[in-house]
């Protein structure tokens, strides 16, 4: 994940306008390269030259039919290309991660993915209107803003000399000053243009990430395969723990608490006085105890399958949790309306996690853990970060919570703090 | 009598060595995992070893494994496989190449001292200790076999006590009938399974287990 530092992060959003503008130009450019290199050929052979009519039909009458042809069988390879270039530059100047789609099945034209990517590469020459715009007046923002300042280096002329007006770009077209006030006006259009920019540039990334996640993603069908697929991998992968944790624990101590009984019953002889009664005291007290366990062991599990505090709300639930953790965990919980007990379950999963791995991994000494409207869960802490969203603990909670279409993001920067937000 | 025991769970492991130490039995070793429990085979070559199923490292039949490779090297130490449940293919395992000094029991059979520890001496002696959970998922998985759909209610009860391993008068106090009911319950049953009627060995009544579970 890329910092929160706002001038470096403006300077990269600027540069993915920039990279968006020729983007869209190539993809403009292509479909007439192949009409267009053949009529410089023409030209160059001189077949133009006299009567360029008759001969110039016949070749567009060729040409174009095999442009489009050319086209189709190219469309959706170039549109995968132009798709993973896309993510990458995405993925390095705005740190928006975005998984590629599954790759091609056959050689067929019937490609999903590939058109989807074509798509967005059409919608690039719309999109790239306000990024460049954006870029174009952050640019040229900067060059009027410094008239003021270099005039006096280069208009150190004799009083008397006629010069011609100095001129200046804006987006409602040139404007032009000879004299050194009027470059305070160039300035201020500068400015003015500078202010101007970032929100168009914000803007027009905006859009186009959100093209981006609809055109370039996986698909809403191969998302949904996969966390289908985890969905089903978790439910087997609980019941395996369920059945493992009933084993080794309550099943077994519940079997040595009868054979203890067993033998205590063995000790206190079928009638008259008992033949052992210290070993069969002895025996009965060992019993108790281990019936003791197995409660105690069955209620650790109970609690794991499903809280029942959970039944009064995730701020009770959550407030148990904090109780039992290691570290000071402070809670807020300000939910307008309860949602759905699926979701409340997620989310006190989520935090049950973040929280254990908070008191296994980051040092911290408190933990400030959230649950805001429109179901979002944050948990800070104030220890040594360097928490890795790809290790299988955080990537596994990721791919969880988009089984109910959630997103996790992660700060965590080594020296801390760790911060985690989960939107569902 | 000596036994070694091999089961993970350490406060099951101390109980059966206390069970055992106090009915009269010499507890040669008792262990952890499959490994231990070989080595210690191999060196103390006790009359029988008490043997959990699932142990580490994978937790899944490492202890069945065991059990059939001490059949295999030992044929003079009786098995005694102890589980939390009942697996008709590992029963079926176990007694693939002879049915003798060979037990499977569900760990709840601890409970009654005197019946475990009677299917212990059983086994440790040649013989043979069921759980008749094991013998019922046998017997319903041979159901439909020509011979076993020709028995009885009672004589299917009959054949389900003998597969546990018990005597003609164990079934007989079982069942509250006389040993002379018993025995011609018995040749009914190898009649109606086309077996030898002289042969009343419970080794016959496992091998038509055998036969049925496939």
């Amino acid at each position: 994940m890329i910092g929160h530092n706002e001038p470096m992060m403006a300077l990269r959003r600027v540069a993915f306008c920039v990279a968006g503008v020729v983007s869209a130009v190539v993809i403009l450019a292509l479909p007439a390269v192949v009409p267009g290199a053949a009529v410089l050929i023409l030209w160059a052979t001189g077949t133009l030259a006299e009567q360029p009519a008759p001969v110039v039909a016949p070749v567009f009458l060729v040409l174009f039919p095999l442009t489009v042809a050319l086209l189709v069988v190219l469309a959706t390879p170039f549109g995968r290309t132009t798709g993973k270039w896309h993510r990458f530059l995405a993925r390095r100047l705005l740190g928006a991660r975005m998984d590629a789609p599954p790759p091609r099945r056959s050689r067929r034209i019937s490609d999903g993915p590939g058109w989807r990517a074509l798509g967005y590469g059409v919608l690039k020459v719309p999109l790239a209107i306000p990024e460049g715009y954006g870029a174009f007046c952050f640019v040229f923002g900067v060059v009027n803003l410094s008239y003021p300042l270099w005039w006096p280096l280069f208009r150190n002329h004799p009083p008397g000399t006629t010069l011609g007006p100095v001129w200046a770009l804006t987006p409602f077209g040139m404007i032009s000053t000879r004299t050194f006030a009027g470059t305070f006006l160039i300035a201020a259009a500068g400015l003015a243009m500078l202010l101007v920019a970032p929100w168009l540039m914000r803007a027009g990334v905006a859009l186009d990430l959100a093209a981006m996640r609809r055109l370039l993603g996986p698909g809403r069908v191969a998302e949904l395969t996969e966390s289908r697929a985890q969905a089903i991998d978790d439910a087997a992968a609980m019941m395996r723990r369920l059945e493992r944790d009933l084993h080794d624990g309550a099943q077994i101590r519940l079997a040595t608490l009868a054979m203890n009984l067993g033998m205590a019953t063995e000790k206190l002889g079928a009638d008259g006085p008992p033949p052992d009664l210290d070993q069969a005291r002895e025996l009965v007290a060992l019993a108790h105890r281990g019936a003791k366990e197995a409660l105690a062991d069955l209620r650790d599990l109970v609690r794991g399958i499903h809280p029942p505090v959970l039944d009064n709300g995730l701020g009770d639930a959550l407030g148990t949790l904090a109780t039992s953790s290691a570290i000071p965990v402070e809670v807020h919980v300000d939910l307008p309306v309860r949602p759905s007990p699926a979701i409340e379950t997620i989310v006190y999963f989520c935090a049950a996690e973040l929280l254990a791995n908070a008191a296994k991994h980051s040092r911290a000494t408190s933990i400030k853990l959230t649950v805001g409207g429109r179901l979002t869960l944050t948990v800070e802490d104030d220890g040594a970060g360097g928490a890795d969203p790809n290790g299988p603990g955080l990537s596994g909670l990721a791919r969880r919570i988009a089984v109910v279409d959630g997103r996790m993001t992660v700060t965590s920067p080594p020296g801390g703090p760790t911060r985690v937000d989960i939107h569902i | 009598m000596r036994v070694v025991i091999a089961e993970d769970a350490a406060m099951m492991r101390e109980g059966l060595v206390r069970l055992l130490t106090d009915r009269g039995f010499e507890v040669c070793a008792a262990v952890a995992d499959a490994d231990a429990l070989r080595a210690a085979t191999a060196t103390a070559v006790p009359d029988v070893a008490i043997i959990d199923i699932r142990m580490p490292p994978t937790h899944t039949d490492e202890g069945l494994r065991a059990a059939i490779d001490i059949r295999r090297d030992h044929p003079t130490v009786g098995v005694l496989v102890f589980s939390q449940y009942v697996e008709t293919r590992y029963a079926t395992r176990l007694l693939a190449d002879r049915p003798t000094g060979v037990g499977y029991l569900l760990k709840d059979r601890v409970a009654d001292v005197a019946d475990f520890v009677d299917a212990l001496t059983r086994v440790a002696s040649g013989g043979t200790a069921l759980d008749p959970e094991v013998v019922g998922h046998l017997m319903r998985a041979g159901r439909d076999t020509t011979g076993m759909a020709a028995l009885t209610p009672r004589e299917r009860e009959v054949l389900a006590l003998m597969a546990e391993g018990r005597s003609n008068a164990g079934i007989a106090a079982a069942l509250v009938i006389t040993s002379g009911v018993v025995e011609k319950h018995v040749a009914n049953i190898f009649t109606k399974l086309g077996l030898p009627p002289s042969d009343t060995d419970n080794r016959r009544v496992l091998a038509v287990l055998r036969h049925v579970a496939g």
